[in-house]
């Protein structure tokens, strides 16, 4: 995940180059290092320093790595005659390269070629079984075409190899919860929870399918995630409030459906809800708001 | 015994300035070899599963506290049951790791090219310093040093009433050996080949030993004792909850008022008395 000291300064140089001040190879560096996706501009100011032959030669060595980048940022946004050109660059300086071959399966991708793509794939993965990207690359593929049980078939493969990595893991969550198999999904919100323990985006999802799973455990389990997502967040996340009550309000439920009736959980749901009777109504009305938006 | 000798200054234009070029000279050389040697090692899917389950099981230590009981007992049976836990490594595999780095015929190479890169030069610069520079007192060291080290640092000066300070150029040759990696890191950026003292520490211990970081992932797993750090979440939040409206600087909301409320007015449904003391004590700590 970016932090915000980085976040902060993508979005400093953004505007420094958007306004017309120089630094856009800062800006293309950053962004080729955080990962992040904004192919618009990387396509705009990285075409402006390859089309000008000066500041290409300048660039020195780095020239073919924004070759590279130029050319996913062109798929991105289906410049393919952009992509065509960098990738044809990028073969002719390097004849033998399995990262030019990628870029090149990328691009039958693009063009919406699915097995000529999946051959090139397959054919580079046989020569290179531990290349990450050519594994994302297909479940992303058959994610494309709509197949999400392939989808969820290549996620798995690979994480049986690499299951260190979160990324992944995120995907399999949101597709699992795309599929409303919510049991998986809390299992790969347990990793997330378990690489990265200070992080409440992954608090908050794991109460929310927790949440909608149902079930007393569950509902109190969910009210203890979306708990340390207030602490983590400082209060500040209404979502996780409102999960809040409507946990107590569940449990409250179940409870008068079951025979046993723990005076506790009575007590609790009052003890919310005495605090948001004091809150102004403009500030429940945002809250409400917020919920609908939700 | 500590009388000053006067050094000829021709020793450090002829002796000291020329040995220490020499030896940046052989590192610069020494990293533009081992760069156009350098063959590229297919990674053993083995060893890269091993890696990240590893990597799996120390977050799962690490973060322990933060998942429910139910499923870290789930997943610390996967990873460390007898059948087909991921951390099991049967007996008899275990030794075999270090042999099998032997006999890969890879790898062996990879080593064995990697020592020769570094003894190779160090063994002929060592002996050219011996041939050329040897027999007089070159530097003086700046500090007293005892009686020990003299057969060390004055080995071609058969004087021994020579203070020990006096050193020859063997001395000299060994603190560039030392010293020039800080230079070299510089100059080459902070990948170079030319790190011998790292490697030679590197050298006592060996490689990468796959199936013992196993097991003592697996023993470390066995041992941890879960105590869910959510389990009085909830009760923390709700005086977090007070405590984020103190700040939102509510009128209506005096602080002292609330807590009372909760306390006082018939909700002696909330259980035994003492729980909620300790709620209170442990919820208001965690506010401040």
């Amino acid at each position: 995940m970016v932090s915000k000291t980085e976040e902060t300064q993508l979005n400093r140089l953004e505007n420094q180059v958007d306004n017309g001040g120089g630094g856009a190879w800062e800006y293309l560096c950053l962004a080729r290092k955080l990962k992040v996706r904004r192919p618009e501009k990387v396509l705009k100011y990285g075409l402006s320093i390859l089309n000008d032959s000066k500041k290409r030669s300048a660039l020195g060595p780095e020239e073919w790595t924004l070759y590279e980048q130029v050319a996913i940022a062109a798929m991105d946004c289906q410049c393919l005659d952009v992509a065509k050109d960098c990738i044809k660059v990028l073969r002719k300086k390097f004849p033998e390269s399995k990262r030019v071959g990628r870029l090149e399966g990328m691009l039958l991708e693009a063009k919406g070629l699915w097995g000529e793509a999946e051959k090139a794939y397959s054919s580079l993965s046989e020569d290179n079984p531990l290349d990450q990207v050519i594994h994302k690359r297909r479940v992303a593929m058959a994610k494309a075409q709509g197949n999400i049980s392939a989808a969820i078939e290549w996620l798995n493969k690979y994480l049986e190899i690499f299951m260190a990595d979160h990324d992944a893991w995120r995907e399999l969550a949101e597709i699992y919860v795309s599929l409303q198999m919510y049991k998986q999904a809390a299992f790969c919100y347990e990793e997330l929870i378990l690489s990265q323990p200070t992080v409440p985006l992954y608090h908050l999802a794991y109460a929310d399918v927790l949440y909608t799973l149902g079930g007393l455990e569950n509902l109190q389990t969910a009210k203890k995630y979306y708990a340390s997502t207030i602490d983590l967040t400082g209060g500040k996340n209404t979502r996780a409030l409102l999960g809040i009550c409507l946990c107590t309000s569940a449990i409250g439920q179940v409870q008068k459906a079951g025979t046993k009736k723990t005076r506790r959980v009575q007590s609790c749901s009052l003890w919310q809800q005495k605090p948001w009777r004091k809150i102004t109504k403009r500030e429940l009305m945002i809250n409400m708001a917020c919920l609908l938006v939700f | 015994m500590a009388e000053d000798l006067v050094l000829d200054t021709a020793i450090r234009d002829w002796v000291l300035i020329p040995l220490s070029v020499v030896m940046v000279l052989i590192g610069v050389l020494r990293y533009f070899v081992s760069k156009l040697m350098r063959s590229f090692q297919v990674p053993d899917p083995k060893i890269v599963k091993e890696g990240q389950v590893i990597v799996r099981a120390r977050n799962l230590r690490a973060a322990a506290n933060f998942i429910p009981p139910k499923s870290f007992r789930s997943r610390r049976v996967y990873f460390s049951n007898e059948e087909n836990g991921l951390l099991f490594v049967p007996k008899g595999q275990a030794q075999n790791a270090q042999a099998q780095m032997f006999s890969d015929p890879n790898m062996a190479m990879d080593m064995m090219k990697k020592n020769l890169s570094m003894i190779i030069p160090q063994t002929l610069t060592f002996a050219w310093v011996n041939f050329f520079f040897s027999g007089f007192v070159a530097a003086k060291i700046p500090f007293p040093l005892t009686q020990r080290f003299r057969s060390m640092l004055q080995n071609g000066i058969d004087l021994s009433t020579v203070d020990v300070s006096y050193v020859s150029s063997r001395s000299w040759y060994f603190l560039n050996l030392f010293g020039l990696r800080g230079l070299f890191s510089l100059i080459l950026g902070e990948e170079n080949a030319t790190d011998d003292t790292q490697r030679m520490m590197q050298m006592s211990g060996f490689g990468f030993d796959p199936s013992k970081s196993l097991s003592a992932e697996k023993d470390g797993l066995d041992i941890v004792q879960h105590e869910w750090a959510l389990h009085n979440s909830q009760l923390c939040f709700s005086r977090a909850d007070v405590g984020f409206h103190k700040q939102g600087k509510e009128a209506s909301l005096a602080p002292s008022n609330v807590p009372q409320q909760v306390q006082a007015s018939g909700l002696d449904s909330i259980g035994p008395r003492n729980e909620t003391s300790f709620a209170n004590t442990y919820a208001y700590a965690m506010l401040i």
